[in-house]
C-alpha cells in the first residue's frame, strides 16, 4: 500500500474513532451541562421568590394561608409554596413525579424550607425533565453531521498535503534509480525539496551511485589494462612459435606439437581480444560516425560468413522489406554484431537448417530479425545468455568460450539498440534487434 | 631492403628480426625511442616498424621524425594499445599500415609485401603456379591466359597468402587470422578454412591440376613450388 494511502487511512480512522466517541458521549455531557444549568436556574428562581416574600410578605402568595401553586401553560415549570411542620427541614434538588391536572410529569425539583413570621414554609421550584433533555438528540445529530463534514474536509486536505509532501520521494526514485542507466555518471542534480529526510535520501543515493560508478570504472580499467598487458607476451609467444614452425629441421611430431601450442595460444588471444573489445565498447572508445544502409551491412556479413553455411548445408535468406540508412553508427562494430548473431545461428543449427534475416518496419520502429531452425535455448537460460563466459550445453561440435552474445549485447547497448530473444527448445531461436 | 625495428620488448624485437632476416631483409633494432630517433636521423630505411608503447618516447613523435628524415620509408605502427584514436592519428600522420598486437609475423610480412608492391612498384607481380598464374597486382588467377572469375576475393587472399609464404606450412589459425582478422568472434577452433580450400581446389581443378596446393595432415596447408 502506498505511504500516502496509509497516512490518509490512518488519519481517517483515528479521526473517526474520536468523533464516534465524542458523539456517543455527547448525551451524557449535554445532560450534565443541562442539569447544572437547570439547577442553577432553579436556585436563582428560589432566591427570587424568597426575595419577593421578604419584601412583599408571604401574603402575596398565600393570602389566606392556603398552599400556592403556579404552572406555565405547558406545565414545563411550576412553583409551589406551602406551610410545613416546624421541625421539617429540607434543601435538596432531585427528580420527582408530580401529578398536575391529571398528568404525571417528571420534574427536577428544588425543595427548600424556610422560616417566615415564625412559621415554617416549604418552597418547591420545578422544571420538567423532558424539556431539559430535549435538546440533546438534535444536538447529537448536528454534531455528528458537522464533525463528519469536518473529517471529510481535513482528510481531503491531509491527502493533498501528503501527496505534495511525498512528491520528491517519487521524483528521487524515478530520476535517480529507475531512469538511471548504469554505468553512466551524470552531474549531480539535486531534487527540489524542503524536507530534510528526502534531501538526505537524495544525497545518500547519489553517494551510493558514485561509489558504484567508481567501482565499475575500476573494474573496466582493470579489464582493459589486463588485456593490454597480455597483448605483448602473447605476441612474443606467437612469434616464437611461428619462427620455430618455419624451420625446416624440425620433425613432424614437433610440428604437430607446435600447432597444438598455437591453438592454445590462439584461444588465449581470442579471449583477450574479445575482453578488450568489450571493455573498449563499454568505455565508449569507439566513434559513431559511419553511415551504412542495412542491406549493405547484411550483405557484407553474408559475404563474409557464407562459407560457413556449407558445412551443414544451411540455407540463409536475407529479406530487407524496407531498407534503412543507419547514421552515426560504427560500421566495424555493427558488422561484428551481425556476424556473431548469424555465426551463432549457423553454429547451433541443424543439418539442412534455415536462417532467416528480415529487416522491416513495425509499429514505428525499425526491426532486424535473425531466426534459425536450430536447437534453441531452454527458457530458464534465456535471461543469462548475454552474461560473459556463461557457457551452455548447446552444442558439442563447436569450441567457443561464451563471449559471442556478450559482444552482441555490448555493441547493441552502445548503439542503443534493443534486443528481444525468443526461443523454442528444439525448434530454433529468434533475435530481434529494435533500432532507436 | 632495410628495416628498422623499434620495440622495447627485446624478446619480441629479436623474433621479428630473426623472421625478417630469413626473408632477406636487412634489420636494425632499437630498444629505446632515443636510440631510434638517432638512427632515423642518420640512416635511410625502406621500412620502419614503430611500437607506440615505448617507455621513453612518444611513438607518434617518432613517426613524425621518420616522415621528416626518411620520407621514402614505409612506416608500420605496432601497438598493444588497440586505441581507435591512436590508429586514426597514426594513419593521419602518414603511417602506411597499422598492426595491433598480438600480430602474426606472417601477417606482418604480408603487409610489408603489399606496401612494397604499392609503394616501390615491385615488378614481377605475376607468379607462375603450376599451370596457373597468379597476378598479385590485379588480384586474379588465370589459366592459359584466361582469368578464372569463379575465384572469390577471400579465396584469392588465401592463395596469395600461401603463395607469399610458399614452401612453408601455414596452420589453420594463421590462415584464419589472415582471412577473418577483423572479425571478433568467440570461436577459437573453427575449421572453415577447410571449406575454402575445398572450394578453391574444386574451382581450379576444372582447369588444371592443383597438386601444388598440399594438405599437411594435422598441421595445415602449403603451396609447394620449385
Amino acid at each position: 500500500m502506498r505511504l500516502q494511502t496509509k497516512l490518509t487511512l490512518f488519519n481517517t480512522l483515528s479521526k473517526l474513532v474520536i468523533v464516534v466517541l465524542f458523539v456517543l458521549l455527547l448525551p451524557r455531557l449535554i445532560g450534565n451541562i443541562n442539569l447544572n444549568y437547570t439547577d442553577n436556574r432553579l436556585r436563582k428562581q428560589k432566591d427570587k421568590v424568597l426575595q419577593k416574600i421578604d419584601s412583599l410578605g408571604i401574603e402575596q402568595y398565600m393570602p389566606d394561608g392556603k398552599p400556592y401553586g403556579s404552572y406555565t401553560l405547558l406545565k414545563e415549570e411550576y412553583v409551589g409554596l406551602e406551610e410545613s411542620p416546624p421541625s421539617y427541614h429540607l434543601n435538596t434538588i432531585e427528580n420527582s413525579e408530580r401529578i398536575v391536572e391529571g398528568d404525571t410529569i417528571q420534574y427536577r425539583i428544588l425543595s427548600h424550607t424556610f422560616a417566615h413570621d415564625k412559621k415554617n414554609y416549604l418552597l418547591e421550584v420545578g422544571k420538567s425533565v423532558k424539556t431539559i433533555g430535549e435538546t440533546s438528540s438534535p444536538l447529537q445529530s448536528i454534531a455528528l453531521e458537522v464533525l463528519l463534514g469536518m473529517i471529510f474536509f481535513t482528510v481531503l486536505l491531509d491527502f493533498l498535503y501528503a501527496d505534495y509532501l511525498l512528491r520528491p520521494l517519487g521524483k528521487i526514485i524515478k530520476a535517480k534509480l529507475l531512469d538511471k542507466r548504469f554505468p553512466a555518471a551524470g552531474p549531480y542534480q539535486r531534487i527540489n525539496t524542503s524536507t530534510y529526510d528526502f534531501k538526505y535520501l537524495d544525497e545518500s543515493i547519489h553517494q551510493m551511485i558514485q561509489h558504484i560508478e567508481a567501482t565499475f570504472q575500476k573494474e573496466r580499467e582493470f579489464i582493459s589494462n589486463a588485456s593490454h598487458e597480455l597483448m605483448t607476451p602473447i605476441t612474443i609467444l606467437q612469434n616464437k612459435i611461428e619462427n620455430l614452425s618455419g624451420r625446416e629441421d624440425i620433425s613432424d611430431e614437433l610440428q604437430l606439437k607446435l600447432v597444438e601450442m598455437h591453438k592454445t595460444l590462439n584461444r588465449l588471444k581470442s579471449i583477450t581480444k574479445t575482453l578488450l573489445l568489450i571493455s573498449q565498447i563499454e568505455n565508449e572508445q569507439f566513434l559513431k560516425e559511419d553511415t551504412i544502409s542495412v542491406s549493405e551491412l547484411l550483405n557484407d556479413v553474408s559475404d563474409e560468413i557464407s562459407i560457413r553455411l556449407q558445412d551443414k548445408n544451411i540455407r540463409m535468406n536475407i529479406e530487407v522489406t524496407d531498407d534503412k540508412t543507419l547514421h552515426e553508427v560504427n560500421r566495424f562494430l555493427l558488422f561484428n554484431l551481425f556476424f556473431n548473431l548469424v555465426n551463432n545461428a549457423i553454429k547451433y543449427n541443424k543439418e539442412q537448417g534455415d536462417i532467416a534475416i528480415k529487416a522491416f518496419r513495425e509499429d514505428g520502429s525499425y526491426v532486424i530479425e535473425v531466426s534459425d531452425t536450430g536447437i534453441g535455448i531452454p527458457e530458464e537460460q534465456v535471461p543469462f545468455i548475454f552474461n560473459r563466459f556463461k557457457k551452455f550445453k548447446r552444442s558439442a561440435q563447436q569450441e567457443s568460450f561464451g563471449l559471442g552474445l556478450p559482444i552482441v549485447k555490448s555493441i547493441a547497448d552502445f548503439h542503443k539498440i534493443g534486443i528481444e530473444v525468443s526461443s523454442e527448445l528444439g525448434a530454433g531461436s529468434r533475435f530481434r534487434l529494435i533500432f532507436p | 631492403m632495410n628495416v628498422l625495428i623499434i620495440e622495447d620488448e627485446k624478446s619480441l624485437s629479436r623474433e621479428v628480426e630473426a623472421f625478417l632476416k630469413k626473408q632477406f631483409y636487412t634489420c636494425d633494432v632499437s630498444f629505446t625511442g632515443n636510440n631510434a630517433s638517432e638512427k632515423i636521423a642518420v640512416n635511410l630505411y625502406d621500412f620502419i616498424l614503430i611500437d607506440l608503447g615505448l617507455p621513453d618516447y612518444e611513438g607518434l613523435d617518432l613517426l613524425k621524425e621518420a616522415k621528416e628524415y626518411n620520407p621514402e620509408a614505409a612506416c608500420i605502427i605496432l601497438t598493444a594499445r588497440g586505441d581507435v584514436g591512436d590508429k586514426i592519428k597514426g594513419l593521419d600522420l602518414g603511417a602506411d599500415d597499422y598492426l595491433a598486437k598480438p600480430f602474426s609475423l606472417l601477417e606482418l610480412q604480408s603487409r610489408m609485401q603489399a606496401i612494397a608492391r604499392r609503394k616501390f612498384g615491385l615488378k614481377n607481380t605475376v607468379v607462375p603456379l603450376g599451370e596457373f598464374s597468379v597476378d598479385l597486382t590485379n588480384r586474379s588467377i588465370a589459366h592459359s591466359g584466361k582469368e578464372i572469375t569463379a575465384i572469390t576475393k577471400k579465396e584469392f587472399d588465401l592463395v596469395s597468402y600461401l603463395l607469399l609464404h610458399k614452401n612453408r606450412t601455414l596452420n589453420r589459425m594463421q590462415l584464419n587470422e589472415h582471412i577473418w582478422g577483423s572479425v571478433i568472434e568467440d570461436d577459437y577452433d573453427s575449421n572453415y578454412i577447410d571449406a575454402h580450400i575445398k572450394n578453391i581446389r574444386k574451382k581450379l581443378n576444372a582447369f588444371g591440376p592443383t597438386e601444388w596446393l598440399e594438405t599437411v595432415r594435422g598441421v595445415g596447408y602449403r603451396i609447394r613450388t620449385a
